[in-house]
């Protein structure tokens, strides 16, 4: 028989116990996770990170990944964007009543394995029960804590006139398969989320350089949103470069449809890199090793002018302003 | 004040036409049109083919072109 | 790469020009290709009122909103429409406060939409001109088929050839819609041009509207009124006849008023007597609404290209893409909305 959440789940009383140490204790088993009220842990030497996301997503399942995945993949990235080595994390569920449980074990371990991937270890957890139609499915908040390799300095603030720009993959696939996913338009195309643990990806450029001015990771918002924000936080210009900004065909297609752009569908799995350009191009060889990465292209510059701006040089060889970021996205006629 | 999207025709039934742009897919009218069979590029507009493309920008602005210098 | 066509507008050295792109989606590429940026001093690309966003009346909104929150009616429609203001809110407002809203793809959709909800009223926002309202009349078509009855449009279709009459000498050529051209083919063009109205049909990638802008140039220097196709590869030289009976079997002209122009007779489209039943002004008994637009909004000069968009008191101050006053600032089409995203000036 098909087993559900309830709000008995959520009572702190024996099903509690049942579904933590059923569920959850199976899956993030490791020597820090304990019944205790806090997680004990050894001592990181040098300088920390930390960081908290909350994940909610319609629908909870998509091509490439699940909330679960998602909510291990937003917080170890944003620490890696810090040049942080993910090591500790701790996650708080809030789950609708009627959940299937095991839809939630399928959210647990792809929340373990991408973890494993990523080299963290989650320490501590809680979980509560929400009235049917209170929540979603499911939401999920990831804590997470990272040490900063050492000569790592990075900072949004940090980019320069003359530093190159790359993005690590093609962009905005994660928001045309969740907008596939919602089954709103009647459109079908084969296209799975990007959302990947990008730790890996980080360290490999740091042990090519240091030099590295600024890592952000483009998720809500997408890759568009992430130039503004550089653009304004160092306060310096930006010019890209419309032809070699990958972008899936498919993805491509479906925005074609819907005319929305590519540039401002979010990313689980892609990071925005500021670095001088001198170092561009052994970075970009070592991306294109990497699993996460094989699309990597330079996509850009700093410029000193045109602070706050990113601008645009089209296929024709003029130059135009991209449009900033703004608004729900609406499918368009015109 | 009309967004086209230029699409292949992958199959027909009934007066409606799965189309593929660059890998996306979707169901559409071609009601309007009676000259389309599969293989055809269409524009698509609101999930109707509107017309038939009979060539690509490229060809057609350099046939444009050849004609205006003659 | 082909730079002919670059190579004749850059070296036009004649009398000033002033070309109107009629369409939103010409004044959208041309400001997303830069085209602007590379014209000579003595080629102004003018914007015109060829977006239906833009030139939709306040009153409209207010009516959908009418019907959503008075008469407990599922709206449908394009994105597009979301974010216009009406008189004291937009739809996006009126979801908050409870109105059911659907955006779909296709009127195609909305129809279907009402067949597989029996239990639901549902209205399709049908606006769009010659291109756009084919759709709408199919999916009435197929409702009527279907024997549906709880499907109907609020319309506020618009046709662009007495519009063009209207527009007469506010540019010396025009950029004809493709699109539009698409369906109503280039018969009506010529009658144009001899009326001594000029103008060329383009396409949407840079190098058609760059060819198309070179044909112009090299037009208006031989001094004869012209209608040219530089959009052969989607414009047949009869449009869509299929198209235009389907229009024609399910809507009749009636006048039409163009936020910031006016009322032009024969400018729009409404359902004939056979298709009433899904007429939704009919249907609800909606009371007539003129709207109050903002009166600092000068969309309606910006419309009629008679000023550029910052020279309005309230563009990029208070009217931003985010919280937009007009219409114009509102659909990515609108002349404001692209001005405000692409200018780098």
């Amino acid at each position: 028989m098909e087993e559900f959440i309830t709000l008995a789940h959520g009572s702190g009383g024996r099903k509690t116990s049942e579904l933590i140490g059923n569920l959850f204790k199976k899956y993030f088993a490791n020597d820090y996770l304990t019944a205790d009220d806090a997680a004990v842990l050894p001592g990181l030497s040098g300088r920390i990170a930390m960081t908290t996301d909350g994940f909610i997503v319609s629908p909870c399942e998509f091509p490439g990944g699940n909330i679960g995945k998602l909510s291990i993949c937003g917080t170890v990235n944003d620490l890696a964007c810090m040049g942080a080595k993910p090591t500790y994390l701790t996650c708080s569920f809030v789950i609708e009543e009627g959940f299937p449980v095991a839809k939630l074990e399928e959210i647990a371990a792809a929340m373990a394995k991408t973890a494993k991937e990523a080299g963290v270890s989650i320490v501590a957890g809680d979980t509560k029960v929400a009235g049917r139609g209170q929540v979603d499915g499911v939401f999920i908040t990831t804590t997470g804590v990272g040490l900063i390799e050492e000569g790592a300095d990075l900072s949004g603030a940090y980019a320069k006139p003359g530093d190159a720009i790359l993005v690590t993959g093609d962009v905005g696939r994660h928001g045309t398969t969740i907008l596939l996913a919602r089954d709103e338009y009647g459109i079908e195309a084969d296209v799975t989320s990007d959302c990947a643990p990008l730790w890996g990806t980080v360290k490999s450029m740091l042990d090519e350089t240091k030099d590295i001015h600024v890592l952000r990771d483009a998720t809500r918002g997408g890759v568009g949103t992430v130039l503004y924000e550089i653009a304004e936080e160092s306060g310096v210009g930006i010019t890209i470069n419309e032809a070699v900004i990958p972008v899936d065909p498919a993805v491509a297609g479906v925005c074609g449809m819907l005319g929305l752009e590519p540039l401002y569908l979010a990313c689980e799995g892609r990071l925005v890199v500021f670095a001088p350009k001198e170092k561009a191009e052994a970075l970009l060889t070592v991306l294109r090793q990497g699993k996460y990465s094989e699309s990597a292209a330079i996509i850009g510059e700093v410029t000193d002018d045109h602070k706050g701006r990113v601008v645009v040089r089209t296929p024709i060889g003029s130059e135009t302003l991209l449009p900033p970021p703004g608004g729900e996205l609406l499918p368009r006629i015109c | 004040m009309c967004v086209g999207l230029p699409a292949k025709i992958v199959s027909m039934k009934n007066g409606t036409a799965v189309v593929d742009a660059t890998g996306a897919r979707r169901e559409i009218s071609t009601e309007l049109l009676d000259n389309v069979e599969p293989g055809d590029f269409v524009m698509v507009h609101a999930g109707i083919a509107i017309a038939k493309i009979t060539a690509d920008d490229q060809e057609e602005t350099k046939s444009l072109m050849d004609a205006l210098e003659a | 790469m082909d730079t002919r066509a670059l190579d004749i507008i850059r070296g036009y050295n004649g009398r000033p020009i002033r070309v109107m792109e009629v369409c939103g989606t010409h004044t959208h590429a041309i400001f997303k290709f830069g085209i602007r940026n590379i014209l000579p001093d003595n080629i102004k690309l003018i914007s015109g009122p060829g977006c239906p966003v833009c030139v939709t009346e306040t009153g409209f909104i207010d009516e959908a909103i009418y019907l959503a929150m008075e008469k407990g009616v599922t709206i449908t429609t394009f994105g597009d429409l979301v974010r216009v203001p009406g008189t004291e809110m937009n739809l996006a407002g009126a979801r908050a406060k409870g109105a059911k809203l659907k955006i779909v793809y296709t009127p195609l959709d909305a129809a279907l939409y009402a067949k597989d909800h029996p239990d639901e009223k549902v209205v399709f926002l049908s606006v769009g001109f010659e291109t756009t309202v084919p759709a709408a009349c199919l999916a009435v078509k197929k409702a009527k088929e279907w024997g549906v009855s709880n499907f109907s449009l609020l319309t506020a279709n618009k046709t662009m050839d007495e519009a063009y009459r209207v527009l007469k000498g506010s540019a010396d050529a025009f950029l004809y819609p493709g699109h539009v051209s698409a369906i109503s083919g280039m018969g009506i063009l010529r009658e144009l041009r001899d009326e001594g109205i000029s103008g060329v049909v383009c396409g949407f990638t840079a190098d058609e509207i760059l060819t198309a802008l070179a044909i112009i140039v090299k037009k208006i220097e031989k001094g004869e009124p012209f209608a040219e196709n530089a959009y052969p590869r989607v414009v047949a030289d009869d449009g869509a006849p299929i198209a235009r009976k389907l229009i024609a079997e399910t809507m009749q002209p009636c006048e039409a008023t163009w936020r910031g122009i006016g009322t032009i007779p024969g400018s729009g489209l409404e359902l004939n007597s056979e298709y009433e039943a899904f007429d939704a002004r009919k249907v609800y008994d909606v009371p007539e609404m003129h709207g109050h637009p903002n009166k600092a909004c000068r969309c309606g000069d910006v419309l009629m290209g008679r000023i550029k968009p910052h020279e309005c008191p309230v563009f990029g101050k208070v009217c931003t893409p985010e919280h937009p006053i007009g219409a114009c600032m509102v659909s990515s089409e609108g002349t404001c909305s692209a001005y405000y995203k692409y200018d780098l000036g």
